[in-house]
């Protein structure tokens, strides 16, 4: 008899939880409708949602607009603000004026031609992100990414969004029950209960009695309470890589109502770590990501407050332990982890509800029809979701490993021990030849393209050797681009507004949707 | 620079106006904001289009009356012989509340005018002219209001593009400029229509689509001036 697969149950009710529960159920909506499938969300009245990430990536619009959720409401009720990208203060020499931008516009022309190598061959005093995109100068005005004309979700500047996470999951909760036919069940889940063949058939919860289900999604974050403990899938540690393990964070107030908010994430380095600062319309979070085996929570406390100034008085801390890597398998029989119950990386790059997007849409894409094909999806699943945290962590260590900054907690980041061998290659070859379309990053989904490298690795200084005569057949192509990127430049600028003020119009007006 | 004061028969009785229409008084504007009432009028000379407002992002409707900024080529040396939308034919007044308020700084006061009140301090003509164009601004602006929303809230709204190629080989892109969505229009469910049609916007919605014949019709005024401007300059 063929099993088919109609029931979804997810366990956990955070960012993930909802966001997973929000994608399936927009995905399968005819079958919601015609009553051949539910997605049933069971969440703890009891645990506290950790409601990590504040900062998202550019294809959190499609998945919200593919949802049907208004991109005014969640400026209204998440506290939402316009992100263009991070700017990496001192990562490099740890100089006052040492900086970079990682925007989240391509360089122009991106599909046509490299711009590398003949930036490289005459940089004009300009940096990269500046000869090639306009937005690192739009972040430096603290402008808005677009206009109060701009329809939703549509975008002038490509931008994702700097959002506070506990408003967020209870907005997406609303649109998910309200809107998709989300069963929402709260419950705490007792007892995990397997068939011969040790798939899950069913939860005992405590208030709910028991809950059955054909494919069950874990996003009970760090416990995975099905993956992790009842499945017995074991959690691969990267702190080899990444050393960061601890973060101190900080809700900081503006100055005044009217403070301008940066439409970008600063993100700064110290003696042993990194803050994050990110502007909210009604305050800026703030959180000092560091290793403790180089620095106490004392001294990380001290650089902490110094950094954020005399707004800082007053205000305590909150340290979150970090532990950095990922289960050693992302589905196992019908069980599926999304979210921190899949693992955790330093939030460098934001790339928490990122993930939670690709996978839930890869799981809503690929909804298999019955238990007899699951295990072809959840390989290619597996497949995937390894190369996709392979490569984050890759590219979360390449802003470490290009630094010439002297104390220990980087000069140990620079140990070639710790590199990666992808990256390691990666890097090798990069020195005869600039990141582009040809290099391995050829998956649809790729979470950080070509272009997330080359404005890492020239915003630290990296230089590849050009060989002589190599750009002059692509010289006018790539002169015309510049071109047209000094001409885009100074006509936004002048263009767009500043963050705050769109924001604050947003929620006057309102976006349209056309 | 606005100067705005509540109009009244003691400060501004020797106030006069000058009511025609031409470029230096402000009837130089490519679109114009109407109302629903206007509609018919509008619809025989000028495409009714949507666009959104620079401030708020909010649509309005209005007439198109060219196509570069400044021009309305239906303007000539003796002004404009065409329907002219209301909110031109206002010139230099405004209602606050219930009265009638002016810009002092408009261009259009000017001792050539014609005068707002009689000798015995009465409203002329003019200004009752004026006074009833008001009583059917004003209300109109909530119901042209109204209508809008609905045709946001339906999703009767999409954008249009125009393309012109002229003779004197320039070309103009427009863009921010919506229209109805005919498509939407067709597949409305049958309450929804008759809604419409009870409230009166069905007609508008027609005269909104009509009007679109006018756009090339206003290309070919468009051409006649630009040629026209290139023949003198041959010459």
């Amino acid at each position: 008899m063929i099993h088919s697969v109609q029931n979804i149950v997810i366990v956990g009710g955070g960012t993930a939880g909802w966001l997973t529960a929000g994608v399936i159920a927009a995905r399968h909506q005819g079958r919601i409708q015609a009553g051949t499938f539910t997605v049933t969300l069971i969440e703890s009245p009891n645990v506290p949602i950790i409601g990590v990430g504040e900062g998202t990536w550019p294809t959190l619009r499609t998945t919200l607009e593919k949802m049907g959720v208004s991109e005014t409401e969640l400026f209204r009720h998440c506290d939402a603000a316009f992100k263009q990208g991070a700017r990496f203060a001192r990562w490099t020499t740890g100089a006052e004026d040492d900086g970079y931008y990682h925007p989240l516009m391509l360089p122009q022309g991106f599909t046509q031609v490299n711009l590398v190598p003949h930036w490289l061959e005459d940089e004009k005093g300009r940096t990269f992100c500046d000869a090639v995109t306009p937005q690192g100068a739009l972040c430096d005005d603290g402008l808005a990414p677009k206009t109060i004309t701009t329809p939703e979700y549509q975008a002038v500047a490509n931008y994702a969004y700097h959002l506070d996470a506990g408003k967020f999951a209870p907005f997406i909760q609303k649109h998910c029950t309200m809107k998709l036919g989300v069963r929402h069940v709260l419950a705490d889940v007792q007892t995990v209960n397997r068939a011969e063949n040790g798939d899950i058939k069913s939860l005992t919860t405590e208030q709910a009695g028991e809950i059955a289900g054909d494919l069950f999604v874990d996003c009970t974050g760090f416990r995975s309470l099905l993956l992790g403990q009842a499945l017995g899938v074991g959690f691969k540690d990267c702190n080899d890589v990444l050393f960061c393990d601890t973060a101190m964070a900080m809700q900081v107030p503006y100055e005044s109502a009217d403070a301008a908010m940066a439409s970008h994430t600063i993100s700064t380095a110290h003696s042993a770590g990194w803050t994050w600062d990110i502007g909210l319309p009604t305050r800026r979070g703030i959180g000092y990501v560091y290793s403790s085996r180089h620095i106490s929570d004392e001294r990380a406390e001290e650089e902490l407050r110094r950094y954020i100034g005399p707004q800082a008085k007053g205000l305590t801390p909150r340290k979150i332990p970090i532990r950095s890597g990922h289960r050693q398998t992302f589905w196992k029989n019908n069980c599926v982890a999304v979210g921190l119950a899949s693992g955790f990386l330093e939030p460098l790059e934001s790339s928490a509800i990122v993930l939670v997007e690709l996978a839930a849409k890869l799981i809503a894409e690929q909804m298999p029809a019955n238990r007899e094909v699951m295990d072809v999806v959840a390989a290619r699943f597996n497949d995937v979701n390894h190369y996709r945290w392979g490569r984050i962590i890759d590219f979360l260590k390449l802003h470490y490993v290009l630094t010439k900054r002297p104390e220990k907690f980087w000069q140990d980041n620079t140990d070639p021990a710790t590199v990666p061998d992808r990256l390691k290659n990666l890097l090798h070859l990069w020195k005869y030849q600039p990141p582009w379309f040809f290099d391995e990053f050829d998956r649809i989904e790729e979470v950080f393209p070509a272009a997330s490298y080359q404005y890492v690795l020239y915003g630290m200084g990296f230089r590849t050797e050009v060989m002589p005569g190599d750009t002059s057949g692509t010289r006018s192509a790539a002169a015309t681009y510049m071109n047209e990127n000094v001409a885009m430049t100074r006509k936004l600028r002048t263009q767009l507004p500043k963050n705050r003020e769109l924001v604050k119009k947003i929620h006057e007006y309102g976006l349209q949707t056309i | 620079m606005t100067k705005v004061e509540l109009l009244n028969n003691h400060t501004h009785r020797d106030l006069k106006v000058q009511a025609g229409a031409a470029a230096r008084y402000g009837d130089n504007q490519r679109f114009v904001a109407v109302i629903a009432g206007e509609f018919p009028h509008l619809a025989v000379h000028y495409p009714i289009l949507l666009t959104k407002d620079q401030d708020t992002g909010a649509f309005f409707i209005g007439a198109m009356l060219g196509f570069d900024e400044g021009e309305n080529l239906f303007l000539d040396q003796r002004g404009m012989e065409t329907y002219r939308p209301l909110n031109l034919q206002r010139g230099p007044f405004f209602t606050a509340g219930n009265e009638v308020a002016i810009d002092l700084d408009s261009p259009r006061i000017d001792d050539a005018g014609k005068p707002l009140f009689t000798e015995s301090g009465e409203p002329t003509q003019y200004l009752q002219s004026i006074m009833a164009l008001f009583r059917d601004l004003k209300p109109g602006l909530e119901v042209t209001k109204n209508f809008v929303e609905t045709l946001s809230r339906l999703k009767l709204i999409e954008a249009i593009d125009i393309d012109l190629a002229f003779d004197d080989g320039t070309k103009r892109r427009l863009d921010g400029l919506y229209t109805i969505n005919q498509d939407v229009l067709r597949g409305l469910p049958d309450a929804n229509v008759i809604d419409l049609f009870r409230r009166g916007y069905l007609q508008l919605i027609y005269l909104m689509m009509a009007s679109l014949k006018q756009v090339p019709v206003l290309a070919r005024r468009k051409n006649d001036a630009l040629l026209k401007a290139t023949s003198l300059l041959s010459v």
